[in-house]
């Protein structure tokens, strides 16, 4: 079994662990945090991007041992008190999602891409979410919903 | 009064859905639970000779193993031909054999390796054609014994469905034509590859004999039929409850996981089982989109009219049938395209092989036959000298015009939807080489799919003392926008806000029977059903105010929850009932049912009436591709997307479900394709599956076509089903326009458009050097 210490959605966290645990894993199972999906579990569909130090990174592909000491987000620390975060009110005016199961992963991505690119071009926005698969296909609105954002300087 | 209807009001499931919070099928946790795993057939078709668990059952965390001699029945939505577990026999690589569950996911899957399974090999047939010689090796030798629906099968053969159509007199209708077309074209086989894969937990209860099955369908009310028809229980002893579902297109309609879960939960004392499959296990082992070969061979006069064809389609259901047989049916008819064709022959014949389970996959066997007859369409045209858009208009179905079965067409919305894709898709027009490796040109598709007809909704709607509405139907969201639809229709047949609506999940212990979230049926027949409790919920209200305030009820109104007395505000629906208390209590509820069973639209003379679809729903496709003849790469630049929905109830909706479907078309025809032989998929992973991905993203042009239908609520059809069916042959049509070559098989892969350039040039240098 692992120590391990870190904060999750800005609270700390001490858990023991599995050394053969994903950090998905832990995130699902022990913190009850659903939001991230597991569609493939290696690491080739995006959906269960969180942001571990600001990284976009598939949680899949994390041991848990490598998460200790750092700091996560994931989906549900996105909204506070009921206030949807900037890149989630986008989604939802733009109609950026159908089935929503790659949305916590699609949002992350994109929220942690445009806190360092304010002001992307629409090739780079592509780019930065081609690792998120989505199989209704809604890619247009989610670039609307960026688009929106992106007006608005986030 | 229509305040919601006809308006892109925020989607209900959206706050739920953005923050993480929607509750899918994999979410769900329950104390308790174990977890299961599948020991697979390595063999295409093999005997089982023996089976030996007992490793596995020393092994950590394992409580309990299921074999098929231990859990022998048989299931399927159509035939019962499918073994929970397989039983002597395996008949394609995948096939579930022994169920494993224990404390953990990883304790059920390091046990599966400890199995021991000796196999004695079968010969297998892995090709369509091959399966029907008649020296072809059986699938299914007992097919005859097996309980089956209605379709006709050819025992003693690998034949599971045999179907046959004729309208006309089609050696008349050739002996007409100017020019006689014949031509073969193969559609191949696709995952429906939601990203939530397969998933259940099933718990039985001893005391009672009951299965408890929480799970992600768009079918509940069938699958729970399954489930009791192939155990031989009564419907109170399956209660299936769903749960969010991330996706299914086609997928998620019959049992998949769930077999396993409820096997091993019936041995498991008491414990819930969950199963989830790996990517792996839902890319070999659930079910892919039918293949097929269709044989075409169509008539037409000089000046462009059809007159006559003939189609002979061969599907190859896998080794069981699952759903399939309604695709060969009803996916075969549609494919005379929406077109006047006076004389008709049709043969479609759908055959077991040992390959994958095939099913239902969007647009249930129109992706297939649109890409023959819309690629035969572009090559008559070509030969003909006629342009595709006027070609395809000369012959396209218009309001009263019949059916292939002699039904009046109506809500007929094509011609617009082929003339405005064309003029935004800027028909005529193209700047061909925009640098030299570079060649762009344009083409388009359409494609006709009925409605599965006649199929039955019920809707129940409560009013609580709150002013709160509770409508009960059996109609999951599975990402298409059901639930704010049917909440905008229930809000606006009642007079209440949208916001008072509460759409709780299904679940078949409580709500009222629907048929499938399927076929695009939902908005149209649920719909009805609402409409039709709604108003009568309506009524009610306005009867219980006019004998609680005394007032005659023909002077009162109802809007957005307000009851208004010769246009004066009196009170609210929730002051009304809130003021009864919670002992005497005051609800008011209604029920109704919806079929389209008995509509005289539907009247079709002759022996096809069960043909009649109760709307008919037409989308067009007209894209600009962009291909690299170095190296067959294409791109495809923009897509214009014209569907006639009837009447938009959410506009926004429309044009999610119309541009998805261009990026699931575009995905379809270029990219997804299983390879491997031998019945073995070698590529089984999103790595070598390869989906659309953002930067496959094109300029995507929804274009909603309104129609008017007399029998519709609010005048609204379906929209999800035709999304994906036209792009790969608009993407084919437009390849012959930017460089002359002609595909007859899908996926469209640089490869084969490399070779058919490379070919191309060959055969234009070789005619050069003949000529000189």
């Amino acid at each position: 079994m692992l120590e391990l210490e870190f904060t999750v959605n800005g609270s700390p966290r001490k858990i023991e662990s599995e050394a053969r645990l994903t950090l998905l894993e832990i995130l699902r199972e022990t913190f009850m945090l659903t939001g991230a999906k597991e569609a493939c579990g290696v690491g080739e569909c995006g959906n269960c991007m969180v942001l571990i130090d600001g990284v976009a990174t598939p949680s899949c592909l994390v041991l848990a041992g490598d998460a200790g000491g750092t700091a996560i987000e994931t989906i549900e620390g996105l909204a506070s008190d009921g206030e949807l975060d900037p890149v989630q009110r986008a989604f939802v005016d733009a109609g950026a999602f159908q089935c929503g199961f790659c949305t916590p992963g699609m949002v992350m991505t994109a929220k942690a891409f445009l806190r360092d690119n304010p002001d992307p071009e629409p090739e780079a926005v592509k780019q930065a979410l081609s690792g998120v698969l989505c199989r209704c296909g809604t890619y247009s609105r989610i670039m609307r919903a960026i688009d929106q954002l992106t007006g608005r300087g986030i | 009064m229509t305040t919601n209807v006809g308006r892109s009001v925020p989607r209900v499931d959206g706050y739920e859905k953005v923050t993480g919070a929607h509750v899918y099928g994999v979410d769900i946790q329950i104390a308790g639970m174990l977890h299961g795993a599948v020991v697979r057939s390595p063999h295409a078709h093999a005997r089982i000779v023996s089976i030996d668990t007992a490793a596995a059952a020393q092994a950590p965390g394992v409580e309990v193993i299921v074999t098929g001699r231990d859990f022998p029945f048989l299931f399927g939505g159509a035939c019962q031909d499918q073994p929970y577990l397989a039983i002597d026999r395996v008949r394609y690589i995948g096939e579930p054999v022994v169920a494993i569950a224990a404390r953990t996911e990883a304790e059920a899957q390091e046990a599966v390796d400890l199995v021991t399974v000796e196999y004695e090999e079968l010969p297998a047939v892995f090709d369509m054609m091959e399966a029907l010689d008649e020296n072809a090796p059986l699938v299914h030798p007992d097919m005859d014994t097996y309980v089956k629906g209605g379709h006709v099968i050819v025992p003693h053969t690998n034949i599971n469905t045999l179907w046959t159509f004729q309208c006309g007199d089609v050696e008349a209708g050739f002996a007409e034509a100017d020019h006689i077309f014949e031509h073969e074209f193969s559609a191949h086989a696709i995952s429906p590859a939601a990203l939530e894969p397969h998933v259940s937990v099933a718990k039985y209860d001893p005391v009672t004999g009951g299965y408890t099955l929480w799970l992600p369908t768009d079918r509940p009310f069938q699958m729970r039929g399954e489930l009791t028809s192939s155990l031989g229980v009564t419907s109170d002893k399956v209660r299936i409850i769903v749960t969010g579902v991330g996706g299914s297109f086609g997928g998620k309609n019959t049992l998949i996981s769930e077999t396993i879960s409820v096997a091993l939960a019936r041995h498991s004392g008491g414990r819930p089982v969950r199963v989830e499959f790996t990517r792996e296990e839902d890319l070999v082992a659930s079910t892919t989109r039918v293949p097929a070969v269709m044989r075409l061979k169509t008539g037409v006069t000089n000046d462009g009219m059809l007159t006559a064809r003939t189609a002979e389609i061969v599907w190859d259901s896998g080794a069981y049938t699952a759903n399939t047989p309604g695709v060969a049916i009803r996916g075969s008819s549609t494919i005379v395209g929406p077109y006047r064709v006076p004389n008709v022959s049709i043969e479609s014949r759908q055959v077991y092989t040992n390959r994958a389970i095939t099913g239902s996959y969007r647009g249930y066997g129109t992706t297939q036959v649109t890409w023959a007859c819309e690629s035969q369409m572009d090559i008559m045209a070509a030969e003909l000298g006629i342009d595709p858009v006027s070609f395809r208009l000369r012959n396209a179905y218009e309001e009263g015009d019949p059916y292939i079965n002699e039904q009046i067409m109506h809500g007929v919305g094509l011609h617009e939807s082929l003339k405005r894709s064309a003029e935004e898709i800027g028909w005529g027009e193209v700047d061909r080489a925009p640098a030299p490796h570079l060649r762009r040109g344009k083409g388009i598709a359409t494609m006709i799919k009925p409605t599965a007809t006649p199929t039955s909704s019920n809707a129940v709607i409560k009013v609580e003392h709150d002013g709160r509405v509770t409508v009960l139907v059996a109609a999951p969201e599975i990402g298409a926008g059901q639930s704010t639809v049917l909440a905008q229709m229930a809000a606006d047949s009642i007079g209440v806000p949208l916001d008072s609506i509460v759409i709780p999940g299904t679940d078949t212990a409580f709500t009222p029977f629907n048929g499938p979230v399927a076929s695009s049926r939902t908005t149209y027949h649920v719909g009805n059903a609402i409409m039709l409790a709604g108003a009568e919920v309506r009524e009610k209200i306005l009867r219980a105010a006019g004998e609680i305030m005394e007032l005659e009820p023909v002077s009162l109104d109802l809007m957005d929850g307000v009851i208004y007395h010769d246009g004066e505000r009196i009170t609210t629906v929730a002051d009304m009932l809130g003021s009864f208390g919670f002992l005497d209590g005051y609800s008011i509820t209604a029920e109704a049912r919806y079929s389209p069973k008995g509509s005289p639209l539907l009247k079709a003379p002759g022996p096809y009436e069960w043909m009649s679809s109760i709307f008919w729903m037409f989308a067009t496709h007209a894209v600009e591709v962009e291909v690299d003849i170095e190296t067959g790469q294409v791109r495809v630049v923009k897509v214009a997307a014209a569907q006639d929905v009837g009447r938009a109830i959410h506009p926004l909706g429309c044009e999610q479900q119309i541009e998805g479907g261009v990026m699931m078309g575009i995905s379809n025809g270029l990219f997804e394709q299983y390879k491997g032989s031998g019945g073995k998929i070698a590529n089984s992973s999103f790595a070598d599956y390869k989906l659309a991905t953002m930067p496959d993203l094109p300029e995507i042009v929804p274009i909603i076509v309104e129609s008017e239908h007399s029998e519709a609520p609010y005048g609204a059809k379906g929209v999800g089903e035709p999304g994906a069916a036209p792009t790969a042959a608009a993407i084919a049509n437009a390849l012959y326009d930017a460089v002359g070559i002609r595909l007859m098989d899908t996926p469209l892969t640089a490869e084969s458009i490399r070779e058919a350039i490379e070919a191309l040039a060959e055969e234009q240098a070789s005619e050069a050097g003949r000529s000189q």
